[in-house]
């Protein structure tokens, strides 16, 4: 015990005395979790939370119109802009804005839109009635040619952004039309005296849809958004870079020659190891705790969502044990593997990076290819992750993260077996 | 038992007694290649310290002694060959005994450089199983008999080379070891730490620990060492006190003279 709490005082000693190393695992990480969170805020919010821009150009100045204009304006996620300059929007320099990026969309609305739509309403209703033998009697346009709403993209639009427009936009054809339609089938009907004035109710939609999340979370915001994905992925992406100073560490101490000294006193290397390993694996927590209080206190100073941990903080300490327990034994590997501080310090930061990046830790695994998915759940990072999701996002416990756990715990000793299997061949 | 065959018959009154002098190191016909390598190191080397003395291990670079050294303290595996400490067999079950009873003093400075000494020595005293009042006691004791007692607070990195060289001493002999392996423990300082450093190894060993030191510095050797053994690609070349040597052969003055008489004027990488 007196030599793994000797290592203890020791790494903390050295860690003191390394003013740069210090900086690098804790001032750096608030610095990149705040970069970030900040960067990637605007990606992560989903479409109500955005407004965009839409040029419009009424040719119609009728029912139609109205309908778009209020309909796009109320789902909150549009700004109508039907004047440039103080001017109406012309078709012509409606096109030109898109084109040029300066509006992502541009809905043309045609003349005499609205005049179809109730002239269409009118022959069916003409028509109905006629078979129900009641005397046709409204008006029906002889135009034979059909009519469009046009809508125009910029032409860097993402295929899913032109498809919820588009949709949208037929919704409201669709409503505009039935609206009509029931108007006029009511009309006819009230103009027979069929039936009373506003004693017909026709109500359309008997089965409407309703958002409800799964588990027994009840943060429905919480889901997807910048700080909930990017406080605790580059958390983990800050835990694991403590591979480095580990690493440059143990080399350095191989260098100099203390490592020998080591050796050479009676007792069990565990006992040494155990004490390293101890005192990174709370340096990485300690790390870890830093990152969320920055996500619960720094980052909604900077107008961001404040960071929700779930209900389990037992799951949450055992999650970041797991990931500080792997990190440090990553680190001890490359200590152990590279003869240089450089060679360490070089491929102990591009693997984290690269572990990082296929472990959703840049974007979420889910967005990524099916093959980069499962390529994904063999990195580290993302075991971590994955846990931490399920802890904050699906609010569980204990109970639903040991897989996670095991997988981390058991990298971590496989990392440390190889290790010493390297470190046994070399002695030799 | 006599071991070596060195037994001296000593008569006291009446009774005879055996007193065997015993030693400190026995290395007897040790082989090592390591692997990669074209040649081997050691080539059957073979020879005795006695227990009390103090020795010096010489030869040129590659001779084998780093190699030797390391198979002693058990850090390297002979591929063949015995190794005993205090007649106590260089193997797995005696390792850590033998670990407790050796001091090695590395020619690197073995310390973590941004601590200071007294961390330094805390740490390693505590790795040795020492601690509290005692230890503390004991490095106030070295460091001022290695006249660092006023830069016991200082890291390493901002001691002079000499003072590195001291603070590596003591880091190594704070579990009192009966026998001390000193690697180049002189080397680049300047004539005032050497003269510190020689001086506590008389000490040390006039307290009865066996001092095994190697060096390029001959004079040095021949001043502090009562016996010395020259050891060449691998293989004992001569073993004797330097008077002795230096007696038999009447064109040496030295043992410097004599050092080049068996490994030659040849530079060696």
């Amino acid at each position: 015990m007196l030599r793994l709490l000797a290592t203890i005082k020791k790494e903390w000693l050295l860690l003191l005395r390394d003013r740069t190393g210090l900086a690098l695992l804790f001032a750096m990480p608030v610095v990149l979790i705040t970069v970030m969170a900040l960067i990637e805020d605007a990606p992560f919010r989903d479409y109500q939370e955005l407004r965009f821009d839409v040029l419009t150009v009424d040719n119609d100045h009728g029912r139609l119109g109205k309908h778009i204009r209020e309909g796009l304006a109320l789902t909150g996620q549009f700004n109508i802009i039907d004047t440039l300059d103080g001017k109406p929007v012309q078709e012509a320099q409606a096109l030109d804005k898109v084109n040029a990026g300066d509006y992502k969309i541009c809905i043309i609305i045609p003349q005499g839109a609205t005049g179809a739509i109730v002239s269409n309403a009118n022959r069916i209703v003409n028509d109905l009635s006629k078979r129900m033998g009641v005397p046709a009697i409204l008006p029906v346009s002889t135009r034979k040619d059909s009519l469009n709403v046009w809508v125009y993209f910029d032409p860097a639009s993402k295929k899913a952004f032109k498809s919820v427009i588009h949709q949208a936009i037929d919704n409201f054809l669709t409503q505009v039309e039935t609206d009509l339609l029931l108007e006029r089938i009511k009309q006819q009907l009230k103009n027979k005296d069929i039936v009373q004035q506003d004693s017909m109710v026709i109500q359309l939609k008997a089965v409407g849809l309703k958002e409800q999340l799964t588990g027994p979370s009840q943060q429905l915001d919480v889901i997807s958004n910048s700080v909930q994905h990017n406080v605790p992925a580059w958390s983990i992406f800050a835990m694991f870079f403590i591979a480095i100073p580990i690493g440059g560490h143990m080399i350095r101490e191989r260098e100099e020659g203390s490592l020998v000294r080591i050796r050479l006193i009676p007792g069990s290397f565990l006992d040494i190891l155990g004490g390293k390993l101890l005192f990174f694996m709370a340096v990485t927590v300690v790390q870890f705790y830093l990152m969320m209080m920055v996500g619960i206190y720094l980052l909604p100073l900077f107008g961001l969502p404040k960071l929700m941990m779930g209900n389990s903080h037992l799951a949450t300490f055992i999650i970041a044990v797991s990931i500080g327990l792997a990190a440090t034994a990553y680190g001890i590997l490359v200590g152990t593997v590279f003869k240089t501080p450089n060679q360490a310090l070089n491929f102990g930061a591009i693997s984290i990076v690269i572990l990082s990046a296929i472990g959703g830790i840049w974007i979420p695994l889910e967005i990524m290819p099916a093959k980069m998915q499962l390529i994904g759940h063999l990195s580290p990072l993302s075991w971590g992750l994955d846990a931490i999701n399920d802890i904050y996002l699906r609010n569980r416990g204990v109970q639903h993260i040991w897989l996670h756990v095991g997988k981390l715990i058991g990298c971590a000793v496989l990392m440390l077996c190889i290790a010493a299997g390297v470190e046994q061949r070399r002695i030799s | 038992m006599c071991g070596l065959g060195r037994c001296v018959f000593q008569e006291t009154g009446s009774l005879e007694t055996l007193i065997e002098i015993m030693t400190s190191i026995l290395v007897q016909d040790l082989h090592k290649t390591y692997k990669g390598a074209l040649e081997p190191s050691l080539k059957g080397l073979s020879f005795s310290f006695e227990k009390g003395m103090i020795t010096g291990l010489l030869g040129p670079n590659g001779a084998g002694k780093t190699t030797t050294i390391s198979i002693i303290c058990g850090l390297v595996s002979a591929d063949s060959g015995l190794v005993t400490v205090f007649d106590l067999p260089q193997t797995t079950a005696h390792r850590e005994e033998i670990k407790q009873l050796v001091g090695i003093v590395p020619q690197q400075i073995a310390l973590f450089p941004q601590l200071t000494a007294i961390e330094n020595l805390e740490y390693f005293g505590n790795l040795y199983g020492l601690k509290g009042k005692p230890l503390r006691t004991l490095i106030d004791e070295y460091l001022q008999i290695f006249g660092l007692e006023q830069n016991g607070n200082k890291a390493v990195h901002r001691y002079s080379g000499g003072m590195k060289r001291r603070a590596n001493i003591i880091a190594s002999i704070l579990h009192q070891p009966k026998l001390l392996i000193l690697d180049e423990p002189t080397a680049g300082v300047d004539v005032q730490s050497r003269s510190m450093i020689l001086q506590f190894l008389r000490d040390f060993n006039a307290k009865g620990a066996s001092i095994i030191y190697t060096s390029h510095l001959l004079d040095e050797a021949q001043t502090i060492c009562q016996e010395v053994a020259i050891i060449d690609e691998g293989k004992l070349i001569v073993q004797g006190t330097p008077a002795n040597l230096i007696a038999q052969h009447p064109e040496c003055q030295h043992l410097e003279d004599v050092f080049l008489y068996y490994t030659g004027h040849a530079v060696r990488d």
